[in-house]
């Protein structure tokens, strides 16, 4: 994938940019309105992660340029503001997606391969990872041809830990993404413990490989 | 009661009022001021017959003095003249009583005089007056309708845009040319007003947008850091154990900024999307949201829900429901239960729970919370402040073995 981000913070960056380069991306970056035109107008993205609050202006208004300029760049608003008008005008000026800081980087890319599937294979949304494969629509998955029958919350994991593949993922950003913070954190931690276990068998039992290696401490991580 | 309607009451009031006195006044004047002419009248026609009588030795004919009715009867004593109030042929007249002599014998001599002139003057005179008051309030009362009316009008119209005036919509672009000078200051007053009043409501929700970038973004940092540092296959267990140690204070940390701001928010009311709910629908669904963990608690949940329509921010309903259930859920021990009732009147939800060490009366105050609490100790602050914000009452009371949150609309 060829990603632009768009965010002012130097430091942030600078981690975004390591977390997502490792298995192959490519990773523009621009810290201002001005740069992030320039980048926009002259090369193509497969997705652009906009900061919205930018030194030298909203990060809005690089919405509308995108749509001046006539190109059709999946956008991912990245937001410090937890603010419903920002949300709104930012999914009506034709974002993809929002997402509020703080975030997990695996959060933030199992996002942007939302966004990028949902445009790059329109009806043809098919998820491959080595025997696994995925159907995104009917949300069946398949493990060395069987069908597999998986809970929401197991399906909803296995993409997240697909998305983020080779990564420690924490159980802090599994937690947030599938409870947001309904669930007490220790409760949470109980649960995935429990769902990775039944996926860990569910996909053994059919193709004889564990994918999932426990992290001590922090997390697993799907290799 | 209006304004205009108030004022023309008291003003047709004293009006009344100030015509009926001024009628008793006339009334009692003129008949004085009859009453003296009448008494000059008689006395002078006294006098006259006196005279006649005692030049012509008999008492005159009756149609020697034809205006005037005299009669004579026979007395023992002299008595003084005085004057009388009577009647002839149904009308009232005034009299004159007082002693002849004839022939050395004492008369009582009675002269009358109708007073059926002066009646119908003063009949004529209270028509006019009638007829006055009656204009008048006529008069004054189509004054009050429409002079009033419309000179209230522009303090109307300023009422109407206080009572539509929004912090959100636009202000004051409606300048009506006034004439009256205090309307027109009023007017002035409240476009300053509107204009401070937006202006502030402005900055403080770009202060508490802007405060909350500024603290999420290192929090952002911290996270991201650490997202990229558990990467490192060298990491040692007692690593990985402080490093999620991080990660729980920063998440925290960044739950308890959000909580904070959504306070602020709450409390100065900058969450203003408003749309009908179905809270019963709601509660549902929430309820499935949680059915995971109610499950894994082996919670039985007991639903008494009526249709119940309001019209709330889906955003803050959405906190509400979620706080409340939330605690149920997380307070509550394994084989517990849960009950929720809805109806027009209010909301319960009641757990089982240990009992608390709360105090009733704090608990929803900020960072009240039991030890064991993992929360920002804001929950049930927000919950209740949403409540407040909408006229609702949130009211927490315990029933062992159970914790009733009621919020009443």
């Amino acid at each position: 994938m060829k990603l632009l981000f768009i965010e002012d913070e130097p430091v942030l960056l600078d981690s975004i940019r390591n977390y997502f380069s490792e298995d192959g991306n490519i990773c523009e970056t621009a810290t201002n309105l001005l740069t992030a035109r320039e980048k926009i107008s002259r090369y193509e993205y497969d997705c652009i992660i906009l900061d919205i609050g930018l030194p030298d202006g909203n990060g809005l208004e690089v919405l509308q340029y995108i749509k001046e300029i006539d190109k059709d760049e999946g956008v991912l608003i990245v937001s410090g503001r937890n603010s419903l008008d920002d949300r709104l005008s930012g999914l009506n000026l034709g974002a993809d997606d929002y997402i509020v800081k703080p975030f997990h980087l695996a959060e933030l890319k199992a996002r942007i391969m939302a966004v990028y599937r949902r445009r790059a294979f329109k009806g043809n949304n098919l998820l491959q990872y080595d025997s696994i494969s995925i159907n995104l629509d009917s949300m069946e998955v398949k493990v060395a041809d069987h069908q597999v029958m998986l809970t929401r919350k197991e399906y909803d994991m296995l993409v997240y830990f697909i998305a983020n593949k080779g990564k420690v993922v924490t159980r802090n950003a599994i937690a947030d993404h599938l409870w947001h913070d309904e669930v007490d954190l220790a409760e949470s931690f109980d649960f995935i413990y429990t769902h990775i276990k039944n996926l860990r068998k569910k996909m053994f039992d059919h193709c004889g490989k564990d994918y999932f290696k426990t992290v001590y401490g922090i997390g697993y991580k799907f290799s | 009661m209006k304004l205009a309607a108030q004022y023309a009451r008291a003003s047709m009031l004293v009006t009344v009022i100030v015509l009926l006195i001024a009628g008793c006044i006339y009334y009692f004047a003129i008949s004085y001021i009859a009453d003296q002419q009448f008494d000059r009248d008689l006395t002078e026609e006294f006098g006259e017959m006196n005279e006649f009588i005692q030049q012509h030795q008999r008492f005159p004919k009756p149609f020697e003095f034809d205006s005037y009715e005299a009669k004579f009867e026979r007395i023992e004593q002299f008595i003084p003249p005085r004057f009388v109030d009577t009647t002839i042929k149904a009308t009232s007249a005034r009299a004159i009583i007082s002693t002849v002599r004839l022939n050395g014998i004492n008369y009582r001599m009675t002269v009358v005089e109708s007073k059926e002139a002066t009646q119908n003057l003063m009949q004529l005179i209270f028509a006019i007056t009638l007829g006055l008051t009656v204009v008048l309030l006529i008069a004054l009362f189509l004054t009050n309708r429409i002079l009033l009316n419309g000179l209230w009008q522009p303090f109307y119209h300023l009422l109407n845009r206080l009572n539509t005036f929004s912090l959100t919509g636009k202000t004051g672009q409606d300048q009506q040319l006034i004439r009256i000078d205090e309307f027109q200051q009023l007017q002035t007053v409240i476009h300053v007003m509107e204009k401070r009043a937006a202006a502030e409501y402005e900055t403080l929700k770009s202060f508490t947008e802007n405060a909350s970038h500024e603290m999420m973004t290192p929090i952002a940092v911290i996270t991201s850091k650490l997202d990229n540092l558990i990467q490192d296959e060298t990491l040692t267990e007692t690593h990985l154990l402080q490093l999620q140690d991080i990660y729980n204070a920063s998440g925290k940390l960044s739950r308890l900024g959000q909580s904070l701001l959504l306070l602020v928010k709450i409390d100065h009311q900058l969450i203003k999307d408003i749309a009908p709910i179905k809270l019963d629908q709601l509660l549902n669904e929430k309820l499935g949201q949680f059915a995971e963990i109610i499950s894994e608690k082996y919670i039985t949940v007991s639903m008494q829900l009526h249709p119940v329509n309001i019209t709330v921010s889906p955003y803050l309903a959405d906190i509400l429901l979620n706080n409340l259930l939330g605690n149920a859920i997380r307070h509550n021990y394994h084989y517990g239960s849960i009950t929720v009732h809805l109806n027009e009147r209010s909301l319960i939800i009641a757990n089982t729970g240990e009992r608390n060490t709360l105090d009733s009366a704090k608990i929803f105050e900020r960072f009240q919370k039991s030890l064991e609490s993992e929360g920002t100790g804001l929950g049930l602050t927000i919950a209740r402040n949403i409540c407040n914000g909408y006229g609702w009452t949130l009211n927490y009371s315990f029933e062992t073995p159970c914790h009733v949150f009621t919020i009443t609309f």
